[in-house]
């Protein structure tokens, strides 16, 4: 097996094991009803223990303002192939995100859709 | 008549063949291992189902810190804070760990919060209580056959564990390779007994298996930069300093 095929596998083996604890509590996350949304990036941080990134949203309730998300580890995002060069600031991104249960502004990045319509990230809880 | 030369090679035959055969008998566990599935599928999970029988004061000691802390974002990992035995070794696999092997040591790089344990075998091992208690503790190995044996002492108390338990809890593993999957990959198990007498009311028993990733490395895990990115950036606001660092 060549190492390109190798270093697949292993992305896949590790990204389809759920984490069995979250860093802190993810209760306040919907990921039953993940929703898609699009913005321009403000900042970006790919961390451990977890991403942060801040988006310039516009929708017709709420206008525009400056939403924060939370997402895995830098670790995890890898292996499930979120790659920081899809999150350049000033760019505009569509992401998939668990959104809060009580309908505020915010959510747990879940997965991005690239500007070929390439679905990217299978997450299904937090980290 | 037998000279003494050739007795003295058939010695030296039997002493290489018996050194051999010993080393033959322990299996290297050198590689990076994801949890154990089978197959690949649903019901993956990284920590095996089993919980300690915490004595009373112990649970309250627990309850105590869930009543700070359950439903909030305060907790170890948040804080870069590793899981510490014998959660360490327990949640591994989603975060993958490697293995790496040499006949004095083993070095195992949990790559969570890039917790890392020694276990020294022979003379390497020196007296635990010569080290300070730390959350993966003080650990020393020996052979029995194809199977490492690993206690563990010199842990600190931690109620931040979805494995409490006290200072006083020592944790004895043993490691060998089980049946491999179909396709030869190599299964890693590990027998896991907690004793506790001040805080389990009956010592905490448990199995983990691994699969391995052949070709494949733990990344780095490095998670207090943020913490201190936040606060160079404060301090340069304040002086009104442009940051160039990333």
């Amino acid at each position: 097996m060549n190492k390109i095929a190798t270093t697949f596998c292993a992305l896949i083996l590790c990204a389809i094991v759920a984490p069995a604890s979250a860093h802190h509590s993810a209760a306040q996350f919907d990921f039953r009803n993940p929703v898609a949304l699009s913005g321009k990036v403000i900042e970006a941080r790919f961390a451990n223990p977890h991403m942060r990134l801040v988006l310039e949203v516009t929708d017709d309730a709420r206008g525009t303002r400056d939403i924060e998300f939370e997402g895995h580890s830098r670790n995890n995002m890898r292996r499930q192939g979120l790659l920081p060069g899809m999150f350049t600031v000033g760019d505009m991104v569509t992401i998939s995100i668990a959104p809060m249960k009580d309908g505020t502004d915010g959510g747990y990045v879940v997965g991005v859709r690239t500007p070929e319509g390439e679905e990217i990230g299978r997450i299904t809880g937090a980290d | 008549m037998i000279s003494n030369r050739t007795l003295g090679m058939v010695s030296l035959a039997i002493c290489l063949s018996a050194a051999v055969l010993e080393a033959a008998e322990q299996p290297d566990f050198s590689g990076a291992w994801t949890t154990f599935r089978g197959s690949i599928g649903a019901g993956a999970f990284n920590a095996p189902q089993g919980a300690p029988v915490l004595t009373e004061a112990a649970e309250a000691a627990r309850n105590d810190f869930l009543s700070l802390t359950d439903g909030t974002n305060h907790g170890a990992g948040n804080s870069c804070v590793g899981s510490g035995m014998p959660a360490s070794v327990l949640g591994s696999g989603g975060y993958p760990m490697e293995i790496i092997q040499r006949p004095e040591q083993v070095f195992v790089i949990y790559e969570a919060h890039s917790e890392f344990r020694r276990f020294l075998i022979g003379t390497e091992a020196e007296d635990p209580d010569s080290f300070f208690p730390e959350r993966n503790g003080y650990s020393t190995a020996y052979w029995e056959g194809d199977r490492l044996i690993v206690e563990t002492t010199r842990l600190k108390t931690q109620v931040d564990s979805r494995y409490p338990h006290s200072n006083e809890a020592t944790v004895r593993e043993v490691y060998y390779l089980g049946e491999p999957l179909e396709d030869g990959t190599r299964v890693l198990v590990n027998e896991l007994t907690m004793t506790d007498s001040a805080w389990l009311k009956e010592p905490f028993s448990i199995v983990k298996r691994w699969q391995e990733l052949p070709g494949y490395h733990v990344l780095t895990y490095e998670c207090s930069e943020p913490k201190w990115l936040d606060e160079m950036e404060g301090l340069y606001e304040e002086a009104g300093l442009e940051m160039v660092q990333e």
